[in-house]
């Protein structure tokens, strides 16, 4: 188009390039932008709320502390022996502080006052044998002499070496629920004389259901039970002179777990095993070899943690359909045994009888102190999950912190609280508090919203912001600077054209 | 000349904030190097693998056949396949390119097949992915996830994490459209540590550049080795001229090579392992990092991470009284088909490189997060200022 066309107008006439509609579009993007900057931050930051960190650290301080009441009813000079014995007793807890920890031993002459009214007392009493019955240890006290095998015995009731870490690997994990599964397993069923049901519900009945029970405050179970008819080994028993033998190495790789399925995996609690394995008719009879290759009478053996193995010879040669009840019994005495280790039940010491009024299997002195020791592990496990939220929610930028994970801290943060408060009146609502504040403290950990984002160095984040604004903005920029100098120029002309 | 005098000064800011850059991630090494440790690598329980395939793709046949190379030997070895969490990124064996549907091959000749009749495979496809693999490690998964996902370990578990894939400087490329850095594993290593769900771990990648990947780890009882040193490339092995594509890397060949001499009751120790590697054959400098673990690395059997179990405790006979059992502790045997071993070829395939120019920065330090964000509102005012100058130059 030339300049003499006559089309061609003075670009200042044209409409919308007068100076307000200029401005205004300009001043509209830059309002739009301005406007979008609160939306584009709050779609761009991370809920992080922020947690009860002073409140945390200050549970993390308190230790739990059970406090052992124990009364002493042995005649006239209960008074003193009770002073002896608790100097006996706190010079034992001198010697191993780590096996007291947690816990407070007070002794006491039962004829005190107020005592009798004490949830859970325990009472020594005078016998001539050991025995105990309920929270009742009889002993024979032949006055003082008798005051350190007493504290001797009273401290293997209260706080059993089982519980301490040396038997530490053997107790499965505390879990609020555990699978139980039962397991027949007939190496090889097509080489004949093998078994093809078993009373498995009579004998869980009889030898589990009694355990489960009294347990039942700590823990609840599910059971499964299967038999499987071929279960081949994944190594070969040596030949020994009257069968097969298996040396304690091959013990370690004795589940075949590649061909063997031991357990549903219907669902995430921890599972306890607990196998029967009937040879085959081929390599019987199968026995565990002790470390120097000698047949050993055992036929049972532990996994830490996982369950426990029983190798059934069958003793007769005609064919076998069913494992009746009573060739159960051995099997599932055993069982339970292995399930009382690995759920952490102290036994009792050797050469304490209990005399039962009830047909229960574990004394109330067994119970309490698996409750202490799950109390007191739950409590320590409670306060390092949540110490680790804290941690890492401060050392880690990116990870998200939601309304869940909040309400799930301070959840375990008033169990805990109800715990140190409770942990003198109630030994039971002591560990559900702690069995609570373990269970919340998890879940705050596992929650699936704390993902931390992944990571971008400043320079990805450039690289990625740079390209898609840079163009757009930089116009946007130039325009609005030339725009403003255009106007100064405008308002100085002005100026000087008024002053002249 | 506005644009260009612009375009410079960005390329001024960029080059600065390269400069901290280093400075910060130094810092982060040597923290790192004096990492908190305070357990004993002692007794474990349990055995878990976690084995990663991150690439997906045909011509990526090789990074399926390692992961599955790795996941028959952990298998043979003794870990059962509820404990090994496999996260194949393609399924090489049904791909209509594989003349030999079903099955993948690690070698020249096709002796043995990985694929097998038995193999469960637990993140496939496109399930296998960042995100997911973080989750896995620090268990945080929603309710509905199966117990066959999820990695159920504690404090006595010893945990073997096998990666592979492409790779570069403190990257590993998964499903060619995201990556994890090396800081995204260390720090989900740490949150392990801290809920306690690991005894010791052993980290193991074939990539290239892999030893950068652990560099950055800080949490204890992390013993680490890698294919490659920065900079360099991990090669693959050999080919089938029938499969068409690579079938192995050589790292992870030999290897796996090295484990058909492992038995379960071997007592052959990670120094034995890692004095095997050679550079000449592998054709790149494998790395092993041994500073967070406090074992020594003579005493730290491989059957601690590849195998099973490794107590057991005979009971009494059944009739007797109540428990005391007695304990023996060891390891045992059992025999494993020999892997065929091709006819070996010098390498030829060189994997794909990628470099980012992006440099490390330290994540986890208050003051760096500080420092980061006034270099960024610092930069943003440098950006003003060179724009109003510019603008108003003229």
């Amino acid at each position: 188009m030339s300049s003499n066309s006559p089309l061609a107008r003075d670009p200042s006439t044209l409409f919308f390039q007068a100076d307000y509609v200029r401005r205004s579009i300009i001043s509209a993007y830059w309002l739009i932008i301005i406007l979008a900057l609160p939306l584009w931050w709050h779609t761009t930051s991370i809920e992080r709320l922020s947690l009860p960190s002073s409140q945390v650290n200050e549970q993390i301080g308190h230790d739990l502390r059970i406090p052992i009441r124990i009364g002493l009813d042995v005649g006239s000079d209960s008074s003193s022996l009770a002073l002896r014995l608790q100097q006996a007793i706190d010079a034992l807890i001198r010697n191993s502080p780590k096996r007291w920890e947690g816990l407070d031993i007070h002794i006491s002459n039962t004829a005190a006052k107020g005592l009798n009214n004490v949830d859970k007392l325990y009472t020594v009493v005078n016998s001539d044998r050991i025995a105990v019955r309920g929270r009742q240890l009889a002993f024979p006290m032949r006055e003082t002499a008798s005051v350190p095998e007493l504290a001797e015995t009273l401290s293997d009731l209260i706080s059993p070496l089982a519980s301490t870490s040396e038997q530490d690997h053997r107790v499965a994990q505390y879990s609020p629920r555990y699978r139980l599964s039962f397991t027949l397993l007939n190496e090889d069923a097509a080489a004949g004389n093998f078994f093809t049901e078993w009373d498995v519900s009579d004998a869980i009945a009889h030898h589990i259901s009694p355990i489960l029970s009294q347990l039942e405050v700590l823990h609840n179970f599910t059971i499964e039970s299967q038999v499987q008819f071929h279960a081949p080994l994944a190594f070969s028993p040596r030949i020994v002179n009257d069968g097969f033998g298996i040396i304690p190495e091959d013990l370690t790789v004795f589940v075949n777990s590649a061909e063997w399925t031991l357990s549903s995996s219907a669902s995430n609690d921890p599972v306890l095993h607990f196998v029967i394995f009937v040879p085959s008719a081929e390599r019987r009879p199968l026995h565990i070899l002790d470390s120097n290759g000698e047949v050993s009478s055992s036929t049972s053996f532990l996994l830490p943690q996982w369950g426990s193995i029983l190798i059934l010879n069958p003793q007769d040669s005609f064919p076998l359909s069913k494992l009746s009840s009573p060739s159960l019994r051995p099997v599932f005495s055993a069982f339970s045994i292995h399930l009382l280790s690995l759920l952490g039940v102290p036994s009792l010491p050797p050469g304490i009888k209990e005399i039962s009024d009830d047909h229960h299997v574990l004394t109330d002195w067994q119970l309490d102190s698996l409750l202490r020791y799950r109390a007191l592990s739950n409590a320590r496990g409670s306060k390092d999950t949540l110490r680790s939220i804290v941690n890492l929610v401060d050392q880690i930028e990116n990870m998200p912190v939601g309304q869940d994970v909040r309400g799930d801290i301070q959840g375990a943060l008033v169990a805990l609280e109800e715990m140190f408060e409770l942990s003198k009146a109630s030994l039971t609502e002591t560990f559900r508090r702690s069995a609570r504040a373990l269970t919340l403290s998890s879940r705050a950990f596992f929650n699936p919203g704390m993902l931390a984002l992944l990571y971008f160095p400043a320079e990805h984040k450039y690289a990625v912001y740079t390209p898609m604004f840079a163009s757009a903005v930089i116009p946007l920029f130039v325009a609005a600077l030339r725009e403003l100098a255009s106007w100064r120029r405008q308002r100085n002309e002005r100026a000087t054209g008024e002053a002249t | 000349m506005h644009v260009l005098s612009t375009i410079l000064s960005l390329l001024l800011l960029y080059l600065s904030t390269w400069a901290w850059a280093v400075d910060v991630s130094q810092e982060d090494a040597v923290r790192g190097f004096f990492g908190n440790s305070t357990t004993s690598g002692s007794g474990h329980t349990n055995n878990w693998a976690v084995l990663v395939c991150a690439s997906r793709y045909w011509f990526n046949y090789r990074h399926m056949a390692n992961a599955l190379g790795m996941y028959r030997t952990v298998k043979r070895l003794g870990i059962p396949d509820s404990n090994i969490i496999l996260m194949l990124a393609d399924d090489a064996s049904c791909n209509s390119r594989n003349k030999f549907p079903g099955s993948v091959y690690a070698n020249r000749g096709r002796h043995l097949d990985l694929y097998g009749d038995n193999i469960e495979v637990d993140y496939r496809g496109y399930e296998v992915t960042v995100e997911n693999f973080i989750r896995v490690l620090t268990g945080r998964m929603d309710p509905s996830v199966p117990r066959s996902k999820r990695l159920l370990t504690d404090d006595r578990s010893n945990v073997f994490v096998y990666m592979t894939g492409h790779g570069g400087n403190e990257f590993l490329k998964f499903q060619d459209n995201e990556e994890i850095s090396a800081f995204d594993i260390a720090d989900a290593f740490e949150q392990m540590y801290q809920k306690k769900r690991y005894n010791e771990i052993f980290f193991m990648i074939d990539t290239c550049q892999a030893n950068t990947m652990y560099s950055k780890f800080y949490s204890p009882n992390i013993l680490a080795t890698g294919s490659s040193k920065l900079g360099e490339n991990s090669y693959s092995y050999e080919n089938d001229n029938d499969i068409g594509v690579a079938v192995i890397d050589a790292y992870t060949h030999y290897v796996l090579e090295y484990m058909e001499s492992i038995n379960k009751t071997s007592h052959k120790t990670m120094a034995d392992l890692f004095d095997t590697y050679d550079v000449k054959k592998i054709n790149s400098h494998p790395g092993v990092r041994s500073d967070l673990f406090k074992r020594p690395l003579d005493s730290a059997l491989i059957t601690d991470f590849f195998g099973g179990v490794s107590q057991v405790e005979v009971s009494p006979p059944p009739p007797p009284p109540p428990p005391p059992e007695e304990e023996e502790e060891s390891l045992s045997d059992v025999q494993a088909p020999i892997e065929g071993e091709g006819e070996r070829k010098p390498p030829r395939h060189q994997k794909q490189q990628q470099r980012v120019h992006a440099s490390a920065l330290s994540q986890t330090s208050p003051d760096a997060g500080t420092w980061r964000q006034l270099r960024a509102w610092g930069s943003i005012a440098i950006l003003g200022c060179l724009v109003g100058w510019v603008g108003l130059r003229k």
